[in-house]
């Protein structure tokens, strides 16, 4: 078996991203548990007194690091992997690529500071007027900046390989990358505008005031498409690797996987006001008309549902699975990459059912900021996504370092705690958004909490203390695995799924960016455009900054 | 790169739509039970 | 390009799913009156509290008519986390529109079991209507992170029989 073969420093370098990701998965899970612990009624923030003054630093820590260090990091790094790997050939420019994982970990490293300090506790959406100390936003900047540093050199050796190679189709995984990074490009331009013309001039004294409903708009033409900024590289894993390392299966459909990661790309951004449905100052009708765009945006998730699970399906009924289920049982269980990406496909099913209906306009009255919410992104970005890349690396870290996965058992083990207390932490939260519990909120303490979410907030506190028992067994094998001793006895081979039909055979059009891009950039300011310019004419700078912690 | 397999052409993906039909079901099922506490809740112009 | 029979009878019953609930959710938006919050008005989050002219700075209901109350609450963390005011009483069947506002930073404002669900922003005024056929209390709390006092911060209506 002779796969192309990354550099000692290639695998260095995807190898430092990983090791940044785990870091602040490590620190940031830490508070995951004492969320979930106060919830039950069981409350440590007192111990934890001089460090983390309070609940809500230990949740800016938790949200910065969980949901924008350690995925940003881990994308970039898989991203960056998947580029030259199914491309063949080294980054164009290396040192392009080394500058921008540098400013990412200047800007960690610059944003964290404040937020240990307390100078920065106003969570991970960081509304205004909350107004943290300047250097938060600067770090936050630079974390953005950087990964479209190395966005650049993606694009600069996909571009490379282009040019030689005028007729080939693009690899799969190689086309979705270079996707998922030019998505991120786009739809970081929302915070990029609201922290360099509101929030950093604001902070450093600039500025009197800002405008929060327009500050709101800036942020979420971010946050929608940054899930998908999320999602898409498991999807990659998903569609091109899993089926692979499940039995052996093919893709079942590379136009189709082709042509859902256009919809992604063209339909993630224009539909930001379905986080802001309950807003004062959007009007109704451009909040249905996202409502409609993000229906349609779940289209590609429809289809990416099929032919994953097709593509699945191949696997098991190889290794002689029959009937309309039974082939699951012939998966590669045993495998902890296969068990974590499965694990997280069936949560996920339940993450996309959550999200449809907090998107579905004025259904989102029942859901909005209630623990709904964060019972939803568990199962997505904490799950979904969290756990296929802990899949991921359970066979990348190997092949970076050569070193043999400590303890696969373990590893698997992993994967199913993992798996039940994030359903009975998820389920519980669920339930008790729907009963009207708000989140953001430490509700051991809240003096409005009836009875009868009793029974579920002591749920939150049982999956948590799994989850909690979960992360440290994940840490404890990154960290046998990094350190091993054993080493493996020829390169892991990387898990990349044949495709059932020829990829020379899906259409032309799939495989050309210029009329998609323009067609997004035309859909975004479209549906974006007129409200924009609406809030932007009208802006009021009137809301100064408070310190409210 | 794609080998056609000899049971490639076969495969039919039936598995695929017994999964899926659960998964339908338990959306539609989960998504009604939401719109159904929505309507229940009453108008609010 | 070809596609599987089966996955292409599953992306014509994905759209057709979706169409569906489009449907339903315009029905119930159009059809049964449960819409979402619309631009209201615009103030300054610097004198809302305290401009004689400001309804916030005497806040709490006006009967406009028999059964029907406008009621103007304001949210607020400085100096300390509370709705002025915390409590309303109306009897049961009254139809309250709610004029919610911040002194300050972005609140939440939930009315338990009703519709009424808002992100209250500085510089805007969140407004919804909401009829209260069952008498009893109805607390309504705060859902976006304000400030230390964010998880003490309600207050209740009380719908008389």
């Amino acid at each position: 078996m002779k796969q192309y073969q990354l550099s000692t420093s290639e695998k260095k370098f995807v190898g430092s991203h990983i090791l940044v990701a785990v870091l602040a998965l490590a620190v940031g899970s830490l508070f995951g548990p004492l969320q979930a612990f106060e919830h039950a009624g069981w409350d440590f923030y007192p111990y934890l007194r001089p460090f983390i003054k309070s609940y809500y630093q230990g949740l800016t820590v938790h949200g910065v690091l969980n949901a924008l260090v350690w995925t940003t990091f881990f994308i970039m790094g898989f991203l960056t992997f998947n580029v030259i790997f199914a491309l063949k050939r080294p980054l164009k420019n290396p040192t392009l690529n080394k500058v921008g994982f540098w400013l990412m970990v200047v800007g960690v490293v610059a944003a964290a500071i404040p937020i240990l300090a307390n100078e920065a506790t106003v969570l991970f959406t960081f509304y205004p007027p909350l107004k943290a100390n300047w250097a938060f936003y600067v770090g936050l900047t630079l974390v953005v900046v950087g990964s479209w540093v190395e966005g650049w050199g993606l694009f600069m050796t996909y571009a490379g390989w282009r040019k030689e190679n005028p007729n080939e189709r693009s690899p799969f995984v190689a086309f979705a990358s270079v996707l998922t990074a030019l998505l991120w490009q786009i739809c970081t331009l929302g915070v990029a505008v609201e922290i360099l013309t509101m929030l950093l001039p604001w902070s450093l004294g600039l500025l009197e005031g800002v405008d929060p409903q327009l500050a709101r708009t800036y942020f979420w033409f971010t946050g929608h498409p940054l899930v998908y900024f999320w999602l898409l590289p498991a999807y990659i894993s998903w569609y091109a690797m899993l089926p692979k390392q499940a039995g052996n299966g093919k893709m079942f459909s590379d136009s189709l996987a082709r042509l859902s990661f256009w919809l992604f790309l063209v339909l993630s951004t224009p539909l930001g006001f379905h986080h802001q449905y309950v807003d004062p100052g959007v009007p109704p009708v451009w909040k249905f008309i996202h409502s409609m765009l993000t229906f349609s945006v779940f289209f590609p998730s429809m289809m990416t549902a099929f032919t994953v699970v097709a593509s699945l399906e191949h696997a098991g009924r190889k290794n002689g699975g029959k009937g309309a289920l039974a082939w699951i049982g012939k998966l590669n269980w045993s495998d902890p990459s296969v068990a974590a990406q499965l694990l997280a496909g069936i949560l996920f099913f339940f993450g996309g059912i959550g999200g449809l209906a907090n998107a579905s306009y004025n259904v989102n009255l029942v859901l909005h900021n209630t623990a709904f919410i964060p019972g939803h992104f568990h199962l997505t970005v904490a799950t979904a996504v969290t756990l296929s890349f802990m899949g991921i690396s359970y066979w990348l870290v190997p092949y970076l370092t050569g070193r043999k996965l400590w303890q696969p058992k373990w590893a698997v083990i992993q994967t199913w705690t993992w798996f039940v207390g994030m359903i009975i932490f998820s389920n519980a939260m669920h339930i008790i958004g729907l009963l009207g519990a708000p989140r953001r909120v430490p509700l051991g303490l809240a003096p409005y909490v009836p009875a009868e979410w009793n029974s579920r907030l002591f749920q939150v506190g049982v999956g948590g203390a799994i989850l909690f028992l979960s992360g440290a067994i994940y840490l404890l094998v990154m960290l046998k695995t990094a350190l091993n001793k054993e080493m493996v006895k020829e390169e892991v081979e990387v898990p990349m799924a044949e495709s059932m039909q020829d990829p020379a055979l899906s259409p032309d059009w799939l495989d050309r960016w210029a009329p998609w891009i323009y067609g997004s950039i035309a859909l975004i300011v479209v549906v974006y455009g007129p409200q924009l310019i609406e809030q932007i004419a009208n802006i009021a700078l009137t809301s100064p900054g408070f310190r409210v912690w | 790169m794609a080998k056609k397999d000899k049971g490639d052409e076969e495969f039919r993906p039936t598995g695929t739509i017994a999964v899926l039909t659960i998964f339908v079901i338990t959306l539609i099922a989960i998504w009604a039970t939401i719109y159904m506490i929505l309507v229940g809740r009453g108008g609010t112009l | 390009m070809h596609i599987d029979s089966y996955e292409r009878n599953w992306m014509i019953f994905s759209i057709v799913m979706l169409i569906l609930f489009a449907t339903a959710v315009s029905v119930a938006a159009f059809g049964m009156g449960i819409q979402v919050p619309a631009p209201e008005q615009r103030v300054d989050p610097k004198t809302v509290a305290t401009d004689p002219n400001s309804p916030w700075s005497n806040p709490g209901l006006r009967e406009v008519e028999p059964g029907k109350y406008d009621a103007y609450i304001l949210a607020r963390a400085v100096p300390s986390w509370e709705y002025l005011p915390k409590e309303m009483t109306v009897p049961a069947g009254s139809r309250v529109s709610f004029y919610v506002t911040s002194a300050d930073v972005q609140h939440g404002f939930k009315i338990q079991d009703t519709n009424a669900n808002f992100q209250v922003v500085p510089g805007q005024v969140s407004k919804l209507t909401i009829t209260f056929d069952k008498p009893g209390t109805y607390n309504f709390i705060c859902t976006e992170y304000c400030g230390s006092g964010h998880g003490v911060m309600y207050g209740s209506i009380i719908v008389t029989p």
